[in-house]
C-alpha cells in the first residue's frame, strides 16, 4: 500500500488532479441536488464533475510541467555551453565584443 | 535498482526515459479516468429502475460515444508517435559499444581507440560483499562516460538473449548472425542494472548487466587500466 501511495506521489499532477477532481464533483453534485434536489441525478452530475474537472487539472498541470521542463533543459544546455567554451571564440557571452576589431598599439 | 515490492517504474536516467516516464503517466490516468467511468456506469446500470423496451435508436449517444473515443484515442497516440520518433533519432554517438550475449553472460568490446574487451559473469550470492545486490552484480561492470551518446551493438554468439536496463530505458534482442544498434544517453552518473529479457537457457536469470555512468576523465583512466590488465 505504501508503495502505491508512493507511486502517487511521485507522479507530478497525479496528486492535485485527484484532489481537484474530488473538489469538483463534490461542489457540482451539492450544487445540483440544492437546485434540483433529485438524488440520483446530482450523483450523475458530481461523477461528470470529477471527470472534467480531473481530467482538467490533468492537462493544465502536465502542460505547464511540459514548458518547466523544456526550460530546465534550455538552462542545463546554457549553462554546459558556458563552461565548455568560456575564454574562447564559441563563448556566449563574448559574441558581441568578440567581433570588435582592438585599436592601434 | 529497483527495491522491494516496486509498482512503478524505475527513476529515470536518461532523456527517453525521462519522456517515458511522462507518457506512462499520461496513458495511465486516461486510463484510471475511462475505467472509472465504466465502474460508474455499470452501477448505475444495474441499480436503475427505469427499462424501456422500445428504443429503436439514438443519433446523440451514438455520436458522444464515437467521438469521445477517437479524441481519447488521439489524445494517446500524439506524444506516443513523438515518443516513437525520438527514440529513432539520429544522434552522433561519442563512444560504441558492442554488447555480445553468450550463455550465460554478457561480453562487452570497445573498440573504437585500442581493443578493449571484457566478460562480465554474475557475482555469485556466496561470493557478495556486504551491500551488493543478489543476482545483479557483476565482476566487470559497463563503464560509460556521462552525458555522451553512446551506441550500443547488440548480437549473440549462440542462442538468443536481449540486453535491457530500464532505468535508461533501452531494451534490444540480441539474435545471433544479427546485429542490433541502439543509443542512450546517461544523463547523471550512477549504477544501473538490468537483466537478460530473452529466455536463453537455465541460467538466463543469472546473467545481469550493469552500467557504471562515470564523469570522462574516470572513464579514460578506467579504460586505461582496463588495457593494461588485458
Amino acid at each position: 500500500m505504501e508503495s502505491r501511495r508512493k507511486s502517487l506521489d511521485n507522479t507530478p499532477c497525479a496528486r492535485e488532479a485527484i484532489l481537484h477532481g474530488a473538489g469538483g464533483s463534490v461542489a457540482a453534485g451539492l450544487l445540483y441536488f440544492l437546485a434540483t434536489s433529485r438524488v440520483k441525478r446530482s450523483f450523475d452530475v458530481g461523477f461528470a464533475g470529477f471527470m472534467v474537472t480531473t481530467l482538467g487539472s490533468w492537462f493544465y498541470c502536465r502542460m505547464n510541467n511540459a514548458k518547466l521542463r523544456v526550460q530546465q533543459r534550455l538552462i542545463q544546455e546554457g549553462i554546459k555551453n558556458k563552461v565548455a567554451y568560456e575564454g574562447t571564440v564559441m563563448d556566449p557571452t563574448k559574441k558581441g565584443k568578440a567581433e570588435a576589431p582592438s585599436g592601434p598599439s | 535498482m529497483a527495491h522491494p515490492s516496486q509498482l512503478g517504474f524505475q527513476d529515470a536516467a536518461s532523456p527517453v526515459m525521462e519522456e517515458l516516464l511522462h507518457f506512462h503517466d499520461h496513458a495511465l490516468m486516461i486510463v484510471f479516468l475511462i475505467s472509472t467511468l465504466v465502474l460508474y456506469i455499470i452501477v448505475a446500470m444495474v441499480t436503475t429502475k427505469l427499462t424501456n423496451k422500445f428504443i429503436l435508436d439514438s443519433q446523440e449517444i451514438e455520436i458522444i460515444w464515437t467521438l469521445l473515443p477517437a479524441i481519447i484515442l488521439i489524445l494517446i497516440a500524439l506524444p506516443s508517435l513523438r515518443i516513437l520518433y525520438l527514440m529513432d533519432e539520429i544522434n552522433d554517438p561519442h563512444l560504441t559499444i558492442k554488447a555480445m550475449g553468450h550463455r550465460w553472460y554478457w561480453s562487452y568490446e570497445y573498440t573504437d581507440y585500442e581493443d578493449l574487451g571484457f566478460d562480465s559473469y554474475m557475482i555469485p550470492t556466496q561470493d557478495l560483499a556486504p551491500g551488493q545486490f543478489r543476482l545483479l552484480e557483476t565482476d566487470h561492470r559497463m563503464v560509460v562516460p556521462v552525458e555522451s551518446p553512446i551506441r550500443i551493438l547488440i548480437s549473440a554468439e549462440d542462442v538468443l538473449h536481449s540486453w535491457a536496463v530500464p532505468s535508461l530505458g533501452v531494451k534490444m534482442d540480441a539474435v545471433p548472425g544479427r546485429l542490433n544498434q541502439t543509443a542512450f544517453i546517461a544523463s547523471r552518473p550512477g549504477v544501473f542494472y538490468g537483466q537478460c529479457s530473452e529466455i536463453c537457457g537455465a541460467n538466463h536469470s543469472f546473467m545481469p548487466i550493469v552500467v557504471e555512468a562515470v564523469p570522462l576523465e574516470h572513464f579514460e583512466n578506467w579504460s586505461s587500466l582496463m588495457l593494461e590488465d588485458a
